[in-house]
C-alpha cells in the first residue's frame, strides 16, 4: 500500500492504494467516482476511458501509479454542466440506449474533437473503433461526432 | 572464434542465464565486447588500419570495420544467416508491428488488430487510439491483455519498414537500404538487434509464442548476416 | 427529474411533510387485462396496497413510477410519455422513479418479451385520463362551474368561458391536489384519438439521456452502501459443479481481503458452487479470486464439446420425429413420397448475452430482512427464488431496480442476486458482487444453439408440403423442470398466416438436453428459428423459380403483410437490382410485431462480402416514440450482425472457452452498414419494438449472399471475409 495523491477533475485526492491497482478501480472504489465503467478489464472495450494528461487511456490496464503527478479527467469532469460539445450532441441525438459504454465513448470522442476540429468518417473510425457498444448505437455516435464538431465551432466563434 | 569468446564469457558466469540476461540490459557494452572480439581476433591485421580512420572521425567504431571488410564477405553464409533472421522477423512478435497496411497485426495468427488502431505520422497512433493508451510501460498480466513497452509504436508513416508480405530477398534488400530502414547504417543496424522494442519480442506477455529462436541465436545470425556482407538470399526465398 | 431510488413509503412520508398528495394507481386482481384504477381512499377500503403510479404534490410536482427496468429500450421515457399524454402535463415537469419489485402491486415486472408497452399502454392511458378528469372535477368544483367548461393543459386546469384568451382563469394541478384526492376515479371519460396526440407518436428526446452523458446514471455496479464490501467469486466453470477443496493461502497475502467463503447460487433446479473473496475494493477481490487454488468436483454429469452437441442434435433430427407443435394435412407423407423434396439442416450457435455491464448485484441481509440493489429485469423471480431458497418471506425481500447496463434476457435471472444475498448473510455486511468479464462470458445461461431440419416440396410454384423440426435445448425445460413438454416456442418467428396457405404443414420439436444451462436471449427463439424458417423460405422460392418477395406474398393472405411487403419492395429498390448486387429478404414475427428486412451485398476486391445497405420495415401497430423504435432497430441489426457473423460460445470439456472480447469479438463502429428504417402507420394493437428487428437480419443477409454468389449458408456464424 502506497500513499499517493491523484489530481482528478482538478481536485487532489489523497489515497492509499496498491500501486498496481488499475486506475479504474482507484477512481471507482477509492475516490468514489462511478461514471467510469468496468467492461472487460483487458483494454478491449473502452468503457473505462479517462483522460490522462489529455490522452484517452484505458484505466482498466493503467496502474494507478502511472497517473501520479498527471491530470486525470473522468466523464464527471469533462464539463461542469454536461455541456461539452460531445455531451450536447449525444443528448440532442439521443445516442445512448442503456448507456453503459457512453462515458468511454464520449471521452474518446472528446480527444478526437480536440485533435481534429473537422473529423471525417475515416477519422471517426480511427478514433472510435476501440469503443464497443453492445446496443449498437454506432450510427448515432458517428452522427453525434459530426454534430459535436459543428457545436464546437460555434462555441469557439462565440467564445 | 567470436563465439568461442562469447562461450567463455558464458562459462565464467557459470552458465547462469540470469547473468546473461542481465548483460542484455546493457546492450551497448555487450555489442562493443562482441564486435571487439570478433574483429580483433579474426582480422587483427586489417583492423589496425581501419581503427586509425575510425578514431579520426570520433572514436573506435567497429561497425565501420564490418562495413568495409572485404575479406570477410561470404555470400552463401550471409544469405544463410539471413534466412534465420528472416524466420524471426516474420514471426508474429516482429511482423505484427511491421504491417503492410497502417493497422498493426495482433496475435499468433497475425490478424489485423481488432480495434484497427492507425499508425499515425509518428507511428504512435491517432486521436483516442494512441498505442500507449492501452500498451503500458510493461506487459499487463493475463491472457489477451496488451503487451507493454515504454516506447511501444509502429514505424513512422514516412518510413514504414514493412515486413508483412515480404520475401527474404526483398526484406534483406530493404533492411540495408538506409532510405527504407530508418536511415540506419550498419552500426545502427547492429545496435537495433538490442533495441528495447526488438527485445520486447522475447518478452511477449502471457499466452504469446516466442520468436522461433532465442535472442542470442537471433543476434548471432543477425551479426553473421551483416558481417559476411549482408547478402540477400536469392529471390526464390 | 431525478433517478434516485425512492421508496413509496419514503415518498409518502415526505409528502406528508410538504402537504397533501394526490395519488392514483391501479389494482391488479389478476392480469393486466382487468386492472382497475383506484384512489388512495378506495385502496384503503379494499384493504389493498395502491401501486400509486401517479403522484402529484401540492407544489405541482408530478412523479410517475416506472415499474419496468430501463435497459436501453426506453421504458423510462415511454411510460411517462403515455401518462403525460392523457394527464396533460409537460414531459419535462415529470419526475420518474423506479418502482421496487412488487408483484402484487405492479403485476409482473419481468421486463422481457418486449412486453411493457404492449401489455400496459391501455392501462397507462386510462390512468392518465382518470387523473386528469379528477383534477378537472376538482377545479370545476372550486370555481362552481361545470366540468365540461374546463380543460387541462400543461399541468393547469383552465376555465374556457372566463377571462380573455391570453389570461383565462386557471389553477395549477398542485392547487387541486387536496380536492382531487377526495374524488372517486370516474368511469365516463373519453380517451384521445391518435390524431389528437401531442406526445405519443412523437420522436421526443429521452428523459434518461442526460444522466448517461455525464456519468450520473446509477447502474447496478455504481450502487454504494455505507460499510459495503466487494466480492468476486471463482465459480465452478461447469454448471452443476461443486467445490471439492480450496487453498486460499495466496489470497490472504493480498491487502484488503476480508473473507474467503464457500458460496452457492441457484441455477434453475441445481446449484453452482464457488469460492467468494470479499475485500475492501473490487480490485483486491478480483486479485484474491485469481490467487485461489480450487479443486472442483465435476462428477455426475457430462462434460460436452460443441462438436458433440451438434453431432447429437443433428443425429436426432435424422432419426426422430419428435413432438408435434402443429400438424395439418399430410406433410410427412408428401415429403416421403416426393423425388424432388428439399431436405436441409440449419445450425445456429450458442450465444452469450454480452451486456457491457458485467453481472453484478448488491445485497444487504439483516435480521431476516433482505434488501437488494441490482440491474435486474425480473424482480419477481428474484423474490420468488430467494424466498424459497433462503427461507425469507417474500415481502421481506426488497428489490430495488437500478439502470441496467444491458439485459438482453440475461438479467431476467435469479442466480446473481441469490449469490449476493448468500454472501451478505454469511459475512453479515452489505456486499457488492462483481462478475469479471470472464465470469460473465463463460458461465451462462446461454442462448441455446439449435439445429433445424427443414423439408419441403414445391408443386406448381407453391409450397405443397412443409416440415420443420428443431432440436436444441428448451428454455422452458430449464425453467419448469418438465423435460418432455413440446417447446411452445417452436414456431416463434414464423408468420402465422402461412398456416392458412400451406395446407400440408408440420412443425415439430425434438427434445434435446445437455448440462449446459440456457435461457432467453434477445428475441428468444425467433432469433434462431427465424434463420431456419426464412432461409428455407428462400430455398423454396429458388426451387420454385420465383422472386423471393413474390413467393412470400403468394403464400400470405393478409393485408397488413402485403402492405409491409409492398413497402419493402418500394424502399429497397428490390426490382431495380443491378449487376454485382445481391439482394436478400426475410420477414419474421416476434412479440406481436412483424418486421421485414432487405439486405444488399456486394463482393469486395479482396473477396470479402460487404453489406451495402439494410432496409427495415416494422409493423408494430400503435407506438409511443418512433425515435426509440429506430434506436432499437439499429441496435437489433448490429446485434444480429454479431450473432450471424461473429459469435459462437464454444464448449470444450463442458466449459465455455471464449472468455473475453478478444476471442468473442463484438461488432465495432467500422463494421456497421447503413440502415434505413420505415415504421408502418396504422391503428392496430401495439406490438413489441425492442427485439423483433433482430430475427430477420441473419436470413436476409445469407439470402442476399446466395443471390450474389449462389452459395447457401446454413450454419451460423459465418465470416463475411471468407464466403
Amino acid at each position: 500500500m502506497t500513499k499517493m495523491t491523484l489530481k482528478i477533475n482538478g481536485s487532489d485526492h489523497t489515497l492509499e492504494a496498491d500501486p498496481n491497482m488499475p486506475l479504474l478501480w482507484a477512481i471507482r472504489d477509492l475516490v468514489g467516482l462511478k461514471g467510469t465503467k468496468y467492461g472487460c478489464g483487458v483494454a478491449q472495450c473502452g468503457a473505462c476511458v479517462v483522460h490522462l494528461d489529455g490522452d484517452a487511456i484505458r484505466s482498466c490496464v493503467t496502474k494507478v501509479s502511472r497517473a501520479e503527478g498527471k491530470q486525470v479527467v473522468t466523464i464527471e469532469g469533462l464539463s461542469k454542466n454536461n455541456d461539452h460539445p460531445a455531451q450536447l450532441a449525444w443528448q440532442q441525438l439521443d445516442v445512448p440506449q442503456y448507456g453503459y459504454c457512453h462515458s468511454g465513448q464520449i471521452m474518446s470522442a472528446a480527444v478526437l474533437l480536440r485533435e481534429k476540429a473537422d473529423p471525417t468518417n475515416q477519422d471517426i473510425d480511427d478514433a472510435m473503433a476501440g469503443n464497443i457498444c453492445r446496443c449498437g448505437t454506432y450510427l448515432r455516435i458517428r452522427k453525434a461526432i459530426v454534430l459535436a464538431a459543428e457545436l464546437q465551432k460555434k462555441t469557439v466563434k462565440q467564445g | 572464434m567470436f563465439w568461442r569468446q562469447s562461450y567463455r564469457k558464458r562459462l565464467s558466469n557459470k552458465g547462469d542465464p540470469g547473468k546473461i540476461r542481465s548483460m542484455k540490459k546493457q546492450p551497448k557494452k555487450l555489442i562493443s565486447f562482441n564486435i571487439r572480439a570478433a574483429t580483433a581476433l579474426t582480422f587483427i591485421i586489417f583492423i589496425t588500419a581501419v581503427i586509425a580512420s575510425a578514431f579520426r572521425k570520433k572514436e573506435y567504431d567497429p561497425t565501420s570495420a564490418v562495413r568495409f571488410d572485404k575479406i570477410n564477405r561470404d555470400s552463401v553464409e550471409s544469405a544463410k544467416a539471413f534466412l534465420k533472421v528472416y524466420s524471426v522477423l516474420m514471426s508474429p512478435r516482429c511482423m505484427n508491428c511491421h504491417p503492410a497496411g497502417d493497422v498493426p497485426l495482433q496475435g499468433d495468427d497475425s490478424h489485423l488488430h481488432t480495434m484497427a488502431p492507425k499508425r499515425g505520422i509518428d507511428g504512435k497512433g491517432v486521436y483516442a487510439m494512441k498505442c500507449s493508451n492501452c500498451h503500458q510501460p510493461a506487459n499487463t498480466p493475463g491472457l489477451h491483455t496488451p503487451p507493454g513497452n515504454p516506447n511501444w509504436h509502429l514505424p513512422p508513416a514516412d518510413m514504414k519498414m514493412v515486413f508483412e508480405g515480404k520475401s527474404a530477398h526483398e526484406l534483406a534488400k530493404q533492411l540495408v537500404d538506409p532510405k527504407l530502414n530508418g536511415h540506419k547504417d550498419k552500426k545502427k543496424l547492429i545496435e537495433h538487434a538490442h533495441d528495447g522494442l526488438v527485445l520486447a519480442g522475447w518478452n511477449p506477455g502471457d499466452g504469446r509464442t516466442l520468436p522461433p529462436m532465442s535472442h542470442k541465436e537471433f543476434n548471432k545470425a543477425w551479426l553473421t548476416w551483416l558481417e559476411k556482407g549482408a547478402y540477400a538470399p536469392p529471390k526464390a526465398h | 427529474m431525478n433517478n434516485k431510488q425512492v421508496s413509496r413509503r419514503d415518498f409518502l412520508k415526505a409528502s406528508a411533510v410538504s402537504g397533501a398528495v394526490f395519488s392514483l394507481g391501479f389494482y391488479l386482481p389478476g392480469s393486466a387485462n382487468n386492472a382497475e384504477i383506484i384512489s388512495v381512499a378506495e385502496a384503503e377500503n379494499y384493504g389493498i396496497e395502491l401501486n400509486a403510479w401517479i403522484h402529484i404534490e401540492t407544489s405541482g410536482k408530478v412523479t410517475i413510477f416506472s415499474h419496468r427496468s430501463e435497459m436501453g429500450q426506453g421504458v423510462y421515457q415511454a411510460i411517462p410519455q403515455i401518462i403525460a399524454e392523457e394527464l396533460e402535463v409537460n414531459l419535462a415537469d415529470i419526475h420518474v422513479v423506479f418502482a421496487k419489485g412488487n408483484l402484487k402491486r405492479y403485476g409482473s415486472q419481468n421486463t422481457g418479451g418486449s412486453s411493457t408497452i404492449r401489455e400496459f399502454y391501455k392501462i397507462l392511458l386510462n390512468l392518465g385520463a382518470s387523473a386528469r378528469e379528477m383534477l378537472l372535477q376538482a377545479a370545476a368544483g372550486s370555481w362552481g362551474v361545470s366540468k365540461s367548461e374546463c380543460y387541462a393543459q400543461g399541468g393547469y386546469v383552465f376555465h374556457k368561458p372566463s377571462g380573455r384568451i391570453e389570461s383565462p382563469k386557471r389553477l395549477h394541478y398542485g392547487q387541486l391536489v387536496e380536492a382531487a384526492s377526495k374524488l372517486t376515479p370516474p368511469k365516463d371519460y373519453v380517451l384521445k384519438k391518435r390524431s389528437e396526440y401531442k406526445l405519443v407518436g412523437k420522436p421526443l428526446l429521452r428523459l434518461d439521456t442526460p444522466f448517461k452523458t455525464n456519468g450520473t446514471a446509477v447502474f447496478g455496479m455504481d450502487k454504494v452502501l455505507p460499510g459495503m464490501l466487494y466480492a468476486a467469486v471463482e465459480r465452478n466453470p461447469r454448471l452443476r459443479g461443486k467445490v471439492k477443496s480450496f487453498d486460499d493461502s495466496q489470497t490472504w497475502k493480498i491487502p484488503g481481503i476480508k473473507h474467503v467463503i464457500k458460496v452457492k447460487m441457484v441455477v434453475f433446479d441445481t446449484y453452482r458452487e464457488g469460492i467468494a473473496v470479499v475485500a475492501d475494493s473490487t480490485w483486491a477481490a478480483m486479485q484474491g479470486k485469481k490467487a485461489l487454488k480450487i479443486e472442483w468436483d465435476d462428477s455426475g454429469f457430462e462434460h460436452l464439446n460443441s462438436e458433440e452437441i451438434y453431432k447429437r442434435q443433428n443425429l436426432a433430427l435424422q432419426t426422430q420425429e419428435g413432438l408435434s407443435f402443429k400438424s395439418q394435412g399430410e406433410a410427412s407423407e408428401i415429403i416421403s413420397a416426393s423425388a424432388n423434396k428439399i431436405d436441409v439442416v440449419y445450425e445456429t450457435p450458442y450465444q452469450y448475452h454480452g451486456c457491457m455491464e458485467p453481472m453484478n448485484c448488491t445485497a444487504y441481509y439483516q435480521e431476516d430482512k433482505l434488501e437488494i440493489w441490482g440491474p435486474t429485469q425480473n424482480p419477481d423471480m428474484v423474490q420468488e427464488y430467494i424466498s424459497k431458497d433462503m427461507n425469507i418471506a417474500k415481502e421481506k425481500i426488497i428489490v430495488n431496480l437500478t439502470f441496467l447496463g444491458g439485459g438482453f434476457g440475461r438479467k431476467s435471472f435469479m442466480d446473481y442476486p441469490h449469490e449476493a444475498a448468500v454472501i451478505s448473510r454469511q459475512i453479515k455486511a452489505p456486499v457488492q458482487v462483481v462478475w469479471t468479464r470472464e465470469d460473465d462470458a463463460t458461465q451462462g445461461p446461454f442462448r441455446p444453439g439449435i439445429s433445424y431440419r427443414c423439408e419441403g416440396v414445391i408443386k406448381d410454384g407453391k409450397i405443397d408440403a412443409f416440415k420443420y423440426r428443431m432440436a436444441g435445448q428448451n428454455n422452458m425445460h430449464w425453467l419448469t423442470g418438465k423435460k418432455d413438454a413440446v417447446n411452445g416456442s417452436t414456431s416463434e418467428g414464423f408468420l402465422k398466416p402461412y398456416y392458412e396457405t400451406i395446407k400440408n404443414l408440420s412443425i415439430r420439436d425434438v427434445p434435446f438436453a445437455t448440462p449446459i444451462p440456457t435461457m432467453w436471449w434477445r428475441s428468444v427463439y425467433a432469433s434462431t428459428n427465424g434463420f431456419a424458417f426464412e432461409s428455407f423460405m428462400d430455398e423454396l422460392a429458388a426451387d420454385a423459380g420465383r422472386d423471393p418477395l413474390d413467393f412470400r406474398r403468394a403464400h400470405l393472405n393478409d393485408e397488413r403483410l402485403h402492405l409491409l411487403i409492398d413497402k419493402m419492395e418500394n424502399v429497397s429498390g428490390w426490382k431495380d437490382k443491378k449487376k454485382g448486387e445481391g439482394y436478400g429478404t426475410a420477414i419474421t414475427e416476434c412479440f406481436s410485431t412483424t418486421v421485414g428486412e432487405v439486405v444488399k451485398v456486394s463482393r469486395q476486391a479482396d473477396g470479402s462480402i460487404k453489406i451495402d445497405q439494410v432496409w427495415v420495415v416494422m409493423d408494430c401497430g400503435w407506438y409511443v416514440n418512433p425515435d426509440t423504435i429506430r434506436a432499437q432497430i439499429e441496435g437489433s441489426i448490429v446485434m444480429g450482425l454479431g450473432a450471424a457473423t461473429m459469435h459462437e460460445v464454444r464448449f470444450i470439456d463442458g466449459k465455455a472457452v471464449d472468455t473475453n472480447f478478444s476471442t468473442y469479438q463484438m461488432p465495432r463502429i467500422t463494421d456497421i452498414p447503413p440502415i434505413q428504417i420505415h415504421i408502418m402507420e396504422n391503428d392496430e394493437v401495439a406490438g413489441g419494438v425492442g427485439e423483433p428487428a433482430l430475427p430477420p437480419f441473419a436470413p436476409a443477409l445469407t439470402n442476399a449472399i446466395f443471390d450474389l454468389t449462389g452459395k447457401r449458408i446454413r450454419k451460423l456464424p459465418f465470416s463475411l471475409a471468407s464466403v
